[in-house]
């Protein structure tokens, strides 16, 4: 690995270049730009044997921890290494300070470019990532880590976040040779100062991320797809490869790492029976606060035209997690599907490509599995899972607010427009939700009634005996519209429009990391931002007062 | 290494007489033949002879030999791609055993419409159908051991014959004694395997991905989560050049399961309401979940990511299975790949569940079809 991504992921989509050998702005090189970011500027050498902090946005610069500060961190990097003067400089070194574990590491590879096959782009750079939990106590991971795999395991970045199961709380660490840095704990993602910051542009909630959490795991290396190696491929011979397992095994787990923090997050933040920031909570039910990737389980060069129908991922028509699993409004539609032949004419009409600016790398066609979109991500919904179940808010409330603009189940600007009700400063937990519905009801009666005001204030109105069959009703009504729009050449191409829309809304966000994530399009990038709508049409995105 | 002396019951089961096991060893042995074979060249164009599939009792398996373990997701994907949400998806795979094509079957028993008991099972139908000819009481006993005391003789025989789908073994509420979906058969399982060794090399690019490989070769269903990772990582070996087969004991085994983000009321270990039943450590072939009497709380009690356990399929959402595959004699192998993709005529699809070899019998006195008449076992849709 180059020098200049030395202890950093090769980040393509955050570089500012589009090729060639240094950054046009900048003074000197990446690398050292990069360690000013983690470790802010002005930081001090840093000496062997010793734990830092360095919290982005918090901390000007790294220091460091003290033995106080140390005593207080509760998770296996800190007891079993930091505490006892130990520094491992690999990820093998890790391992093996671990104490045995029957089934342990879980190792897992992850590359956007890993299923384009080494022989058809010789000179793409692949960044090969393993990810690796391991329970170290008890039956739950409770370490995680996050390494390159096809480069120097000593020079290549070495992350780690570590639960603390005394703080419920997950700790996050980066190696900086010759020692380790504390990024920050899970509450340091919420908190003003770092939100967005350092780690925590990706642990946007606090939480460990796998972006493609869903099958097919997108990038991933699992039952639904592998990552090519060639055939004298070094990594072949690594131990850690040889041990990778499908990410169908890391869904659940990340999965319950999501639940776990989520749970010791809300008995914090209730304590007492006063909720400190109710609008740190309430916005994961009003905005996307971030995203997971979803898309078909379909090879996407392998769709030809007379082929069955394409099921499009049902997250990208609505919150199909949060509005038919947790709230359980039950729909009586099919998942839309769209004609083979009008997907791989799409292919071509839009001029699909998958683009690497930082290399100059170029392919047509779509992302392997088909239509990759961002979704509503698991953070968001176990938040609002937990804030009814704990009832801070009623079901009822989360539908009639998730009801509002449902068919945008992302980057809703109508649903953003309603957390202005939420509090903001410590407020009793019980009835909550009551209190912030009375506010939009009393703010509604000044509105139209097609304000995202006018249209919670309908659906708090719905009687207790009816709201879910009434949502469910327009549920089914609207995805029945999507499946007779789909199946025209107009409507799926506006679908391909939205999806490209939605697309570069997550690319605007620091969780875009890799280029190779999402396919580019010849949409031009001056295409408004688009919406759909209730009736199954798609239409730009309007300002809001 | 040596060559194997015969083909051994799936799970290392000691159910089978000395009759059976070498009938057993036959049925193995026949199939995988017949598959090495490929299908009549005058009807099915580009799909043999599989060359680099071969019969562990006939040809040495070499020093260089490695085992592959694939594995994959008990609950069926299918059911997943066509369903709005997990809830919907669960219930449809609730409802009848003929959506549960994963090679994973699975049964339920609830009190007051609380889960009590789940039962899973990954043991292919030809093996009943052996021990049913050759041990037909052993049949009874298993059947009252594992499914009811109340199981009765005619429940399970027919006119004498075994009856695959009898009431104990048909249904996701009354029992799951074996595998009876249409796919889910060790035929299938052996047919897969080996049309997968072939390499397709289509307009001068070598097909790598599950996905065109299984349009190409016509093994299964893309869309199953078992057939085109199972025929992409046999295909991933042929590409090294291997000879491939499938290791001794053919058959398909529980992986695992986990419960990560399970929950029990007492704090308790999830996990430990997990046991096997039949099969040697290795290979586990039957599996129950179900909490002792004595806890005071069952198993629709625990939750998953604070969601009750509602439905057997959440289970089958943690559970793994898998096969193992042999490989030996890397960079050896001098078959060409196919230069085209698969093509038959619709008439060659068998029904799965007819592909049972009963030519198995023929050396012992039994059924005297030729393997040449049998049917041969696809992965349908």
């Amino acid at each position: 690995m180059p020098e200049e991504f030395s202890e950093r992921r090769r980040a393509t989509a955050w570089l500012r270049r589009t090729a060639g050998p240094s950054f046009d702005d900048r003074a000197e090189g990446p690398a050292e730009e990069h360690l000013d970011d983690d470790l802010g500027p002005g930081h001090p050498a840093l000496g062997p044997g010793r734990l830092y902090r360095r919290v982005s946005g918090a901390d000007r610069h790294a220091r460091e921890v003290t033995p106080q500060e140390l005593d207080t961190l509760g998770d296996p990097m800190a007891t079993l290494f930091f505490r006892r003067n130990a520094f491992p400089m690999s990820v093998q070194e890790l391992l093996d300070g671990l104490p045995a574990a029957p089934g342990q590491p879980k190792v897992y590879l992850v590359s956007e470019a890993g299923t384009i096959p080494p022989d058809a782009a010789p000179h793409l750079r692949r960044d090969i990532r393993f990810a690796i939990t391991y329970a170290v106590q008890g039956n739950e991971a409770d370490l995680l880590i996050s390494t390159g795999a096809n480069s120097d395991p000593r020079t290549t970045f070495l992350q780690v976040a570590s639960w603390d199961e005394r703080n419920e709380v997950f700790n996050y660490y980066m190696r900086v040779t010759p020692s380790w840095v504390w990024t920050g704990s899970s509450w340091d993602a919420l908190a003003a100062p770092s939100r967005g910051k350092g780690c925590f542009d990706s642990h946007i909630n606090g939480s460990v991320v796998m972006k493609e959490l869903k099958q097919p795991w997108l990038n991933w290396q699992s039952q639904s797809a592998a990552i090519q190696l060639a055939e004298d491929d070094p990594l072949r011979e690594d131990p850690l490869y040889r041990r990778v397992i499908g990410a169908e095994n890391l869904e659940p787990t990340v999965r319950s790492q999501i639940t776990r923090w989520t749970r010791g997050r809300l008995r914090a933040v209730t304590d007492g029976g006063t909720v400190q920031h109710p609008d740190h909570l309430l916005r994961q039910l009003f905005t996307t606060t971030t995203v997971n990737l979803t898309s078909t389980a379909t090879q996407s060069a392998a769709v030809r035209p007379d082929d069955d129908p394409l099921h499009l991922p049902m997250g990208f028509w609505l919150n199909n997690d949060a509005l038919l699993d947790d709230l359980e409004l039950e729909v009586d539609a099919a998942v839309p599907a769209a004609p083979a032949a009008l997907y791989t004419e799409g292919l071509d009409r839009f001029g699909f490509r998958l683009e690497e600016k930082a290399s100059g790398f170029s392919r047509p066609g779509d992302t392997f599995f088909a239509f990759v979109v961002p979704e509503a991500a698991l953070e968001d919904n176990a938040v609002i899972r937990a804030l009814w179940q704990q009832g801070l808010i009623t079901p009822k409330f989360a539908a009639a607010a998730l009801m509002v603009d449902f068919p945008n189940p992302v980057f809703s600007a109508d649903r953003a427009r309603l957390m202005r009700y939420v509090p903001t400063e410590a407020t009793a937990a019980a009835g909550l939700g009551d209190r912030i519905a009375e506010r939009i009801v009393a703010a509604a009666g000044q509105l139209p009634a097609d304000s995202p005001e006018g249209r919670f204030a309908a659906h708090w109105s719905r009687p207790e005996d009816t709201w879910r069959a009434d949502f469910a009703q327009r549920l089914t009504a609207y995805l029945e519209h999507v499946q007779q729009r789909i199946t025209t050449a107009d409507g799926f191409d506006d679908y391909v429009r939205l999806a490209e829309s939605r697309r570069r809304q997550f690319k605007a966000m620091k969780l875009h990391e890799f280029e190779l994530t999402l396919p580019v399009t010849d949409i031009p990038e001056t295409a408004p931002t688009l919406r759909m709508r209730e009736d199954a049409t798609v239409t730009a995105l309007t300002a809001q007062p | 290494m040596t060559t194997l002396s015969s083909y051994g019951p799936p799970g290392g089961l000691t159910d089978l007489s000395d009759f059976g096991r070498k009938a057993w060893d036959v049925f193995v042995s026949d199939n995988i033949d017949a598959a090495i074979k490929g299908p009549d060249p005058a009807e099915v164009l580009n799909d043999g002879p599989r060359s680099q599939f071969y019969n562990l009792t006939k040809t040495d398996t070499a020093p260089d030999a490695q085992t592959a373990t694939v594995s994959w997701t008990a609950f069926p994907r299918l059911l997943k791609v066509n369903s709005t949400s997990d809830l919907q998806r669960w219930k449809k795979a609730e409802a009848s055993r003929k959506v549960q094509d994963e090679y994973c079957e699975w049964s339920v028993t609830r009190t007051n419409g609380k889960i009590t008991r789940a039962t899973f099972t990954c043991e292919g139908p030809e093996y009943w159908d052996v021990l049913a000819k050759t041990s037909p009481e052993t049949v009874l006993r298993l059947y009252r051991r594992h499914i009811s005391p109340d199981v009765q003789e005619g429940d399970l025989f027919v006119n004498g014959a075994y009856d695959r789908f009898n009431k104990w073994n048909s249904t996701t509420t009354n029992g799951a004694m074996h595998l009876i979906q249409k796919n889910n058969t060790l035929a299938a399982e052996i047919e897969l395997a080996a049309a997968a060794t072939l390499r397709r090399v289509i307009d001068g690019t070598e097909l790598t991905a599950e996905q065109e490989l299984i349009k190409c070769s016509r093994y299964g269903q893309a869309e199953r989560n078992s057939d085109p990772h199972i025929g992409g990582s046999v295909n991933a070996l042929a590409r090294q050049k291997a000879d491939i087969s499938l290791a001794d004991p053919v058959g398909l085994y529980f992986d695992g399961l986990s419960t990560e983000g399970w929950e029990t009321p007492d704090g308790s270990d999830p996990q430990s309401y997990w046991s096997y039943e039949r099969g040697d450590a290795e290979h586990r072939v039957r599996a129950v979940y179900e909490v002792p009497a004595n806890k005071g709380f069952t198993v629709g009690d625990i939750t998953i990511n604070g969601r009750a356990l509602q439905f057997g399929a959440q289970i089958a959402d943690f559970i793994t299975i898998k096969l193992v595959a042999v490989a030996c004699r890397f960079g050896q192998s001098t078959t060409a790949p196919q230069t085209a993709c698969r093509q038959d005529s619709p008439a060659e699809l068998a029904r799965p569940e007819e592909a049972f070899v009963a030519s198995a019998f023929s050396a012992y006195g039994y059924l005297g079809t030729a393997p040449g008449q049998a049917l041969r076992p696809t992965r349908n849709a």
